[in-house]
């Protein structure tokens, strides 16, 4: 067997409370001395004003129309990663709070203006770095809570070993923000003493906020190593929306896939850096998952929340830094907050920074929705040892076309068969779903407390799964959503500004985080497999497409992926211009069942690629995709393409246009939004009718369905990082 | 003073139906019977949701597990405890 191609970390950076840099991280597990205090970044009132977290100082402009806090935070600790190399191939970054802090100014004082909130979108983080260091290559956004980061890292990795990058910026970026420090302080998981893990009398976590990278690359200069990751594994608890199964069955599940991904023993694990929140249930459940791991033979272990608070999103990188100076300068960090240890838990974790060899390191990170990713991380390659034959990926190849068993999706019309009715008779299925649609998806008290876009999802993953005639859940679950749960999010800063920041609902908070609606299809159809949510505007599904492509480009017998939009009548409008194109405003979506191709009959879709607009040519991001296609697929074997034209493009849109229709000629190009519908995930619902299309021969995109002749459908979003998706059958 | 203990008690069913969006109507709701645990599906997000609505609408604080403990054990003892604390609290 081949080896499989390795991937190796060669830059670092992190900020987080109390470091602004590596260096002066290396220097606070050194010498652990934390900072937490009260929030400055917002003001307080009441009893919350007393409350620490854990605030990065020196980061404190707000002038009205500066760059969001997440995005500053992001962009320092990527150039620090970066120091001053070439531009990494792709970023893949994980954040839960985007722009949002400066959204919530923006709300409070009442503005219109879509301007104000053009930075609020998940993934504007990660294409503002891409804009600021010149990435051209696939610009990847996962929102898995806490586990974003970590996550972020292994699809990174996989993309490397795929051969679609060579060098990949991978971390997380989050913010303070009072979303997340009402919301947890509502959930009573915040420590008013400031984070404790693993204490006996420990009251909770200590929110914090930072930015975390790693350059990582597949084939790099020997020298420029630091370290190595070894394996990554994902679980989801499919348990309960915020609480880990008591067990930490979840937990073990996805560090037994990380040690079996790096195929190593247990008992080579010489340090892990735990979750380790604080908060009582965490650290029991991760206590039990550790011991069903590992045994009665417990590596060295800590968790230093306590030290750094937790950054959310950007903890997994953060703590994968940690984990990096653990291996270089072989120290043990410390388990600060802790006074005296929970006897209960039947851990000994590190007490004082301790010298130790520590060649592979294992690192925790599990988020709400029950998503669960490790990492294994190891010491770079011996100057002299060979890397072996297989460490060179493959040269860019397409990814495996897959298979499509089962295909729903909501429109305005309702699901696939009334939408593709519709759609023969010429008419347009633009607008929102109706409730009746999709609000029996699942039992009544299942679904009591859920809003609009997980019921959507319920009601997609359910039909899918149906159509599909499978029973057992997916192996592997990937969603995408641009604008995640909105309802939750408005109703949850109404209510928290119409009571002077006293209170709101932590029922609405729990709701808002984007992977919430992913954990709740999860729950319902029992799927511990990996879970993905990938928020990335207007091609948020096709990432969720590229996640699982990749994982099963390496094995992974089954998958679930979908992507939906809810539209709320206050926000959408802001953060997105489709939603405020009148008829055209619309929402719903679409999931697919896919398994490899194994030559049975049905639809395939491949994910082709994602490019970037370069600033040094005149063309768009789509026609620069379609050149560097043309190279590996004749452009002229398409029936048609199917064109997604956001309305944000606005005027830019037409002259790319005129541009693509040169480069695709003879190929007639369908601009699919004016029937099926402005938002963000549509592309979703265009790829399960062109599915279907594929196999009744003709696609019904415009005034008259088009004859599919090769039975072969181009889909391209047009965009400022353009991505295209094949459909065939 | 029994029949503003039952007008609490209304209203507080009336309130956490609403709130929870539970599938029963208020007058359904046993003043009684546990409220954790005995049918109405009942669980900890849902008294975290309990928690900032009687501390927004009637100023008392469920901040401790003893304290969760007493309060949620039925609809009455939740009045109970809610006129203990303000009564307490009052001048």
């Amino acid at each position: 067997m081949i080896p499989r191609p390795r991937v190796f970390v060669t830059g670092l950076g992190a900020i987080c409370a109390g470091a602004g840099s590596v260096v002066e991280l290396r220097r606070l597990l050194l010498a652990p001395k934390r900072s937490f205090q009260p929030p400055t970044v917002f003001s307080t009132a009441g009893a919350s004003a007393a409350l620490p977290v854990a605030q990065v100082s020196g980061f404190d402009v707000t002038l009205p129309d500066a760059l969001p806090r997440t995005h500053r935070l992001a962009l320092q600790a990527a150039q620090e990663a970066l120091a001053a190399g070439p531009a990494p191939d792709a970023i893949v970054l994980g954040t839960t709070t985007g722009g949002i802090l400066t959204t919530e100014f923006a709300l409070q004082a009442g503005s219109t203006s879509p301007h104000a909130y053009r930075f609020h979108g998940l993934h504007t983080v990660a294409e503002h770095l891409a804009t600021s260091l010149g990435v051209r290559g696939p610009v990847l956004t996962i929102s898995t809570a806490c586990s974003s980061a970590a996550v972020a890292i292994s699809v990174a990795a996989a993309l490397l070993r795929s051969g679609h990058a060579r060098r990949v910026l991978a971390g997380g970026a989050d913010s303070l923000c009072r979303l997340t420090f009402h919301g947890f302080r509502e959930l009573q998981l915040v420590a008013p003493q400031g984070s404790a893990p693993l204490d006996a009398q420990r009251a909770g976590m200590t929110v914090g906020e930072g930015a975390g990278f790693l350059l990582l690359e597949s084939a790099p200069n020997r020298r420029a190593i630091v370290a190595e990751i070894l394996g990554t594994g994902m679980s989801c608890d499919a348990y309960h929306a915020t609480s880990p199964h008591p067990e930490g069955t979840g937990a073990a599940l996805a560090m037994r896939r990380a040690l079996q991904d790096a195929g190593l023993d247990p008992s080579a694990i010489d340090y892990v850096n735990l979750h380790g929140t604080g908060t009582v249930d965490n650290d029991a459940a991760e206590a039990r998952a550790i011991k069903q791991v590992f045994g009665s033979r417990l590596p060295a272990l800590s968790s230093t929340k306590g030290l750094t608070g937790h950054a959310l999103a950007a903890a997994g990188a953060i703590e994968a830094v940690v984990s990096i100076i653990a291996i270089s300068d072989g120290l043990l960090p410390a388990n600060t907050g802790m006074q005296v240890v929970d006897e209960k838990l039947e851990l000994h974790p590190v007490r004082e920074p301790t010298r130790a060899q520590v060649d592979s390191v294992l690192s925790n990170s599990f988020g709400f929705g029950g998503n669960n990713a490790c990492l294994v991380l190891g010491k770079a390659p011996a100057e002299q040892a060979s890397i072996e034959v297989g460490t060179s990926p493959p040269p860019t190849d397409l990814l495996p076309p897959l298979r499509v068993a089962g295909a729903a999706c909501l429109t305005a019309r309702g699901a696939l068969a009334e939408t593709w009715k519709a759609l023969l008779a010429g008419e347009s299925v633009a607008g929102f779903v109706p409730d009746a649609v999709f609000s029996k998806a699942a039992p009544a008290a299942f679904i009591r407390r859920l809003k609009r876009l997980p019921r959507l999802m319920l009601a997609l993953a359910q039909t899918a799964l149906h159509a599909s005639g499978r029973t057992s859940p997916p192996d592997l679950l990937a969603t995408g959503t641009a604008w995640g749960p909105l309802a939750e999010t408005q109703d949850f800063l109404r209510k928290l500004f119409e009571t002077g920041d006293q209170f709101s609902s932590p029922m609405d908070f729990i709701g808002s985080v984007h992977n919430a609606p992913a954990g709740q299809v999860a729950l319902l159809l029992g799927a511990q497999a990996p879970n993905w949510t990938c928020s990335s505007g207007d091609r948020s599904f096709e990432q969720a497409l590229l996640c699982v492509s990749l994982a099963m480009a390496e094995g992974a017998p089954s998958a679930l992926v979908m992507a939906a939009e809810a539209h709320q009548a206050h926000l959408s409008p802001l953060f997105d211009p489709a939603a405020a194109t009148g008829p055209l405003a619309s929402d719903g979506g679409a999931a697919l069942v896919l398994l490899p191709d194994d030559g049975a009959p049905g639809a395939r879709v491949r994910w082709l690629g994602e490019n970037g607009k370069g600033e040094d040519c005149g063309d768009g991001a789509a026609v620069a995709l379609c050149t560097q296609l043309a190279a590996r697929v004749p452009l002229d074997c398409y029936d048609a393409v199917a064109l997604s034209v956001p309305a944000a493009m606005g005027a830019d849109a037409d002259r790319e246009l005129l541009r693509l229709a040169e480069v695709l000629h003879p190929c007639p190009v369908l601009a699919y939004r004016d029937r099926l519908g402005q938002h963000a995930s549509v592309s979703a619902t265009a790829t399960a009718l062109a599915a279907r299309a594929v196999l009744e021969g003709a696609l019904p995109f415009g005034q008259a369905p088009i004859p599919l002749r090769r039975k072969r459908v181009l889909l391209l979003l047009l965009a400022r990082h353009a991505t295209a998706v094949e459909v065939f059958a | 003073m029994p029949e503003q203990t039952d007008c609490l008690v209304v209203e507080l069913a009336r309130k956490m139906v609403e709130t929870l969006g539970l599938d029963t109507t208020a007058d359904l709701v046993d003043p009684a019977a546990p409220l954790i645990g005995a049918g109405l599906g009942i669980d900890s997000i849902d008294t975290l949701e309990l928690v900032v609505m009687i501390e927004k609408d009637y100023g008392v604080k469920i901040d401790t597990r003893a304290a969760g403990v007493e309060a949620f054990a039925s609809l009455n003892a939740l009045a109970a405890y809610i006129r203990q604390r303000r009564s307490a609290s009052s001048p």
